[in-house]
């Protein structure tokens, strides 16, 4: 009886799962937009947070279904095999565009450009690369790849952060060390000296102070990272690691309600509400954003237009609005502000080069 | 290096107190004869209870806020706990399944109740426990700086239980019925012991002190209730093990985990400690827990009826 009970109740599981796999594989016609997130929850405050809203945005914009027509799955790990069988999952539920954020995905969508060529895919962080020695970055014509320039915003935010604390130590607490974070990070030196430079400012950067962490998801290490570099007398840390920087950000919240001054640059989105400690005074200076759910949104928008960039590899950086700091900034004095309006004018008409390459900066 | 030293210890600290909370309360579980490998998963909703009442309650109330949620993190443990509890002692089902049962449906069901309720499955808490220096103690030298300063409410309260466990498990008769049940349960049952009521109590208390663990771990360093509690609650099992089932035992062996794992995280940024490549710190406390494990096979010190459903009418 009970072994008879348990082959049913593993029958009906088997074939519910195969149910779930193709629900919404019916539905209204129109476009119908899938998204395969990256480690991490699609409520990470962040990347995966970040693109989903830039779907749901273009959903509402377009007039689709959101029940029906833009549809997400979590893999269950983090490899090449996890992802390509989401995205079948949802290449067989009928999601012909499938957006992919993350820098991971790159040998995934290698090879599911050419497996599923009547889907269109979106990149955003990577390049399509199989991921061998030596090979080149391939984008098919049913893929664009989109990337974004983080050491604009990193440089921005480095120059906002020195206007505003004239002098002291500062330092950089990074995710695991691949390109999009290590941009962040030499954008933000550059503009600290930048802002040494030019401005009449006096921060400095120890080695030391700057490092990668290793993981997204350590918040543990974020804390006790943040401490260690706050106790030497650093006096703001620019976080663009994920659930490492949520710690630090704890960190810095817990010393602010003790009285010290401390602070936090945030990453990619405006951290400014996550920094909050009592009543509205936050932890955040400001924030290096990369717009993603722009980039997702407009790819979109692009496809229902029937201007697909395909084959493109498009970069969102200064010139279109895809990098910057928020539009506010309670912590910035206003001189600030205007001052790093300006930079960013000269950063757009290409006055002000930043590099994307590590050079003799630290890491 | 002291130095070094007195700014890691209350992160340290902080670090081990959720792992101590935790191992004690599968100290308590194993030790009247069930195995709780579920400590993970009733961490998660100990996380997820708390996460979610000091959410709602922190605009109210936001003093009394934190206490509420940790008193209902305990609670959410009991209740979970009960499901183990039910399968392994009335069903006498496999207790690993049942408690891998348990971490399953943890994960899963919470972030799904949490996306519900307030529309996501991350639960950002505005403010946890501040720290604060104990006045007087902290003025002592050497262990003043140490032990006394930067400490969180919850570090006393689970140093507490621990003193308050120690005495009922060595001292009183609960405590010594609790054991006996853990050792031989039909010798315990023959001098009149219930045993399916001790191992009811002994679970539950796992399920209390896992779920607020998970809560302590919240308001003291993550902030954020996730989804799960990176893996802490296995981590607190190997604890358990290595610190041999005794209350003293485990307070040394999750203090080891906490520091080693504190030095590994900051090595980067601390001098001296950078010239040590970071892996082999990261996995120092792991390669001397199996170590130990050899080592301490011949003479381990498991109670001897842990994971045998106890069967009134078998002799």
């Amino acid at each position: 009886m009970v072994k008879k009970s348990i082959a049913l109740v593993l029958s009906i599981m088997m074939v519910m799962t195969l149910f779930a796999g193709c629900s919404g594989a019916g539905g209204s016609g129109g476009l119908k937009v899938g998204m395969v997130t990256d480690s991490g929850t699609i409520d990470d405050k962040s990347f995966n947070q970040g693109t989903w809203e830039g779907v749901n945005k273009a959903a509402d914009e377009l007039k689709l279904d959101k029940q029906k027509n833009i549809k997400y799955l979590k893999p269950t790990g983090t490899t090449e095999a996890d992802y390509l069988k989401e995205i079948t999952n949802l290449h067989d539920a009928g999601y012909k565009f499938i957006v992919c954020p993350g820098f991971k995905f790159s040998s995934a969508i290698f090879k599911a450009q050419d497996k599923y060529s009547d889907t269109k895919f979106v990149l955003i962080d990577a390049a399509p690369n199989s991921g061998e020695k030596g090979a080149k970055d391939v984008v098919k014509p049913n893929t664009v790849s989109v990337f974004f320039a983080e050491h604009e915003s990193g440089f921005l935010g480095g120059v906002a952060v020195a206007l505003q604390l004239k002098e002291g130590d500062v330092g950089f607490i990074g995710g695991m060390e691949i390109p999009p974070v290590q941009k962040f990070n030499w954008g933000f030196q550059q503009g600290i000296k930048y802002a040494n430079e030019n401005l009449g400012t006096k921060i400095n950067i120890k080695a030391e102070n700057v490092v990668y962490q290793g993981s997204f998801d350590n918040v543990a290490a974020g804390q006790q990272l943040a401490a260690q570099m706050y106790d030497k007398g650093v006096k703001l840390i620019f976080t663009a690691a994920g659930g490492v920087g949520v710690g630090a950000i704890n960190e810095a919240k817990a010393r602010a309600k003790a009285g010290k001054q401390v602070w936090i640059m945030g990453v990619d989105v405006d951290q400014y509400a996550d920094g909050i400690y009592e009543g509205d005074k936050s932890i955040i200076l400001t924030s290096a954003m990369k717009k993603v759910d722009q980039a997702a949104a407009d790819m979109i928008k692009a496809e229902k237009d029937g201007k697909f960039p395909g084959g493109q590899t498009i970069v969102f950086d200064s010139k279109n609005n895809g990098v910057g700091i928020p539009a506010k900034n309670p912590n910035l004095t206003e001189d600030t502000t205007k001052k790093v309006g300006e930079i960013f004018k000269k950063i757009q008409a290409g006055e002000i080069k930043v590099s994307a390459e590590k050079g003799d900066l630290i890491k | 290096m002291w130095n070094i030293i007195v700014q890691i210890f209350p992160y340290a600290i902080a670090f081990t107190i959720p792992l101590l909370i935790t191992a004690l309360g599968g100290l308590y579980s194993e030790r009247s004869g069930v195995v709780n490998i579920g400590l993970d998963g009733l961490m998660i909703v100990g996380a997820f209870t708390g996460a979610l009442t000091i959410f709602k309650l922190q605009p109210i109330l936001p003093d009394a806020a934190i206490w509420i949620g940790l008193l209902a993190a305990m609670i959410a443990g009991i209740l979970f706990s009960l499901l183990h509890a039910f399968a392994s002692i009335n069903l006498n089902a496999n207790q690993v399944i049942s408690g891998t049962a348990i971490n399953m449906i943890a994960g899963a069901l919470t972030v799904f109740l949490a996306r519900n309720i307030t529309g996501s499955g991350n639960i950002r808490i505005i403010s946890g426990f501040g720290r604060n220096d104990i006045p007087v103690l902290s003025s002592i030298p050497v262990i003043g700086k140490l032990f006394f300063t930067q400490t969180y409410a919850s570090t006393w309260l689970v140093l507490l239980i621990l003193l308050i466990s120690t005495f009922v498990l060595y001292k009183t008769a609960f405590g010594l019925r609790l054991r006996a049940c853990g050792e031989h349960p039909h010798a315990a049952d023959s001098a009149g012991v219930n045993v399916y009521k001790v191992r009811y109590i002994a679970v539950m208390i796992s399920g209390a002190f896992s779920g607020l663990g998970g809560a302590v771990m919240l308001v003291t360093f993550s902030g954020e209730f996730t989804g799960n509690v990176a893996g802490l609650g296995f981590l607190a099992l190997a604890a358990l093990i290595f610190g041999q089932w005794k209350p003293l035992g485990i307070l040394g062996a999750t203090f080891f985990f906490g520091f080693a794992s504190t030095i590994a995280n900051v090595s980067q940024v601390v001098p001296v400690l950078a010239a040590i490549p970071g892996l082999i710190l990261k996995v120092f406390p792991y390669i001397v827990t199996l170590i130990a494990l050899v080592i301490f096979s011949k003479s381990s010190q498991a109670p001897r009826a842990a994971g045998e459903p106890f069967d009134h009418g078998k002799r």
